[in-house]
């Protein structure tokens, strides 16, 4: 692999990253994190719509309501 | 008719159950909103997130989310202004100057307030607005940045940090009254802060050096804010 950064590899590719998925929620993508209480936190949305950015209920750190939560595979 | 029109359009969005529910609780399906605010609100706390994520513990301000809903703002005709409320330490310099570039590139007027602190790139940021403000018990530390991980000892490292510098030095100068000769004297000053190099600036002296331009709170900038959008709206430049 080829890669075009200042950054050293252990700071591209760090020794511990669990917990961390793709999901499906209210029909947009978001990077999510598992809690220690098995609850997925929002870490970051990814959407091109602006106005998803201004929606309360997806600012990072909120922790999702499960029933509306699809995996990705 | 109408009424009963909206309720079902509304209602297709929501599942029966929370219908059900709602009916239960409030005798109603809608609950009645509060008014659209025509003025938004952005926090800048803690420390500015840069390319790496911070461990979970630290207050951070994410940019990722921050730079995508000034688009918004700048997109969204219901929002007439934005109002910025800074306590931050500081953070990553890239991260910091997106955010300032892109609160000073915005058609729409912004008032920054400074709270509590605003120290090393939050200086930008509270420039970056159309008119700023600093309450009188709020710090900002005007110092020279820092670099952290693998150095080379070249003297190319130095010259290097020295145009980072100058980026900011150059944000800072041109979005505010304050002299280059004046911030560089604030920032490499010897003597105020412990073990460091730079200036500590409380409330008034803040606008003394002509850095900001009023000392104030929510008061004064909800009406500063309020006669930029009038002046907006009458076809005059901010």
């Amino acid at each position: 692999m080829v890669l075009y950064t200042p950054l050293s590899y252990h700071e591209v590719f760090p020794e511990q990253m669990e917990g961390y998925k793709y999901v499906t929620y209210q029909g947009r993508t978001l990077y999510v994190k598992e809690t220690e209480h098995g609850e997925l936190q929002l870490v970051q949305l990814m959407s091109t719509d602006p106005q998803d950015y201004l929606n309360t209920s997806l600012t990072p750190g909120t922790i999702l309501e499960n029933e509306f939560v699809q995996q990705r595979k | 008719m109408k009424d009963e029109k909206e309720n079902e359009e509304q209602a297709e969005d929501i599942s029966p159950s929370e219908i059900v529910e709602k009916i239960k609780e409030l005798g109603q399906t809608n609950v009645p909103e509060a008014p659209e605010s025509n003025i938004h609100v952005l926090t800048i706390i803690g420390q500015v997130e840069g390319h790496m994520q911070l461990p979970p513990q630290n207050k951070t301000t994410k940019y990722e989310h921050i730079l995508p809903q000034l688009i918004a703002i700048e997109q969204n005709p219901k929002i007439e202004g934005v109002i910025i409320l800074l306590n931050t330490v500081g953070g990553d310099v890239e991260a910091g100057l997106a955010l300032s570039e892109m609160i000073a590139s915005m058609s729409k007027p912004s008032v920054s307030i400074v709270l509590g602190g605003g120290h090393s790139i939050g200086v930008p940021i509270a420039t970056a607005a159309n008119y700023s403000f600093i309450a009188p018990t709020a710090t900002m530390t005007i110092h020279p940045i820092r670099l952290t991980g693998l150095v080379i000892g070249v003297p190319q490292t130095f010259e290097y940090l020295d145009k980072m510098q100058d980026r900011v030095i150059q944000f800072v100068v041109n979005h505010s009254n304050i002299s280059e000769k004046h911030f560089k004297e604030l920032m490499f000053a010897k003597g105020n802060l412990t073990r460091d190099i730079g200036t500590n600036l409380v409330g008034v002296e803040a606008v003394d050096y002509k850095l900001i331009n009023d000392v104030g709170g929510v008061k004064d900038a909800m009406s500063k804010i309020n006669e930029l959008i009038s002046k907006v709206k009458q076809g005059n430049d901010l």
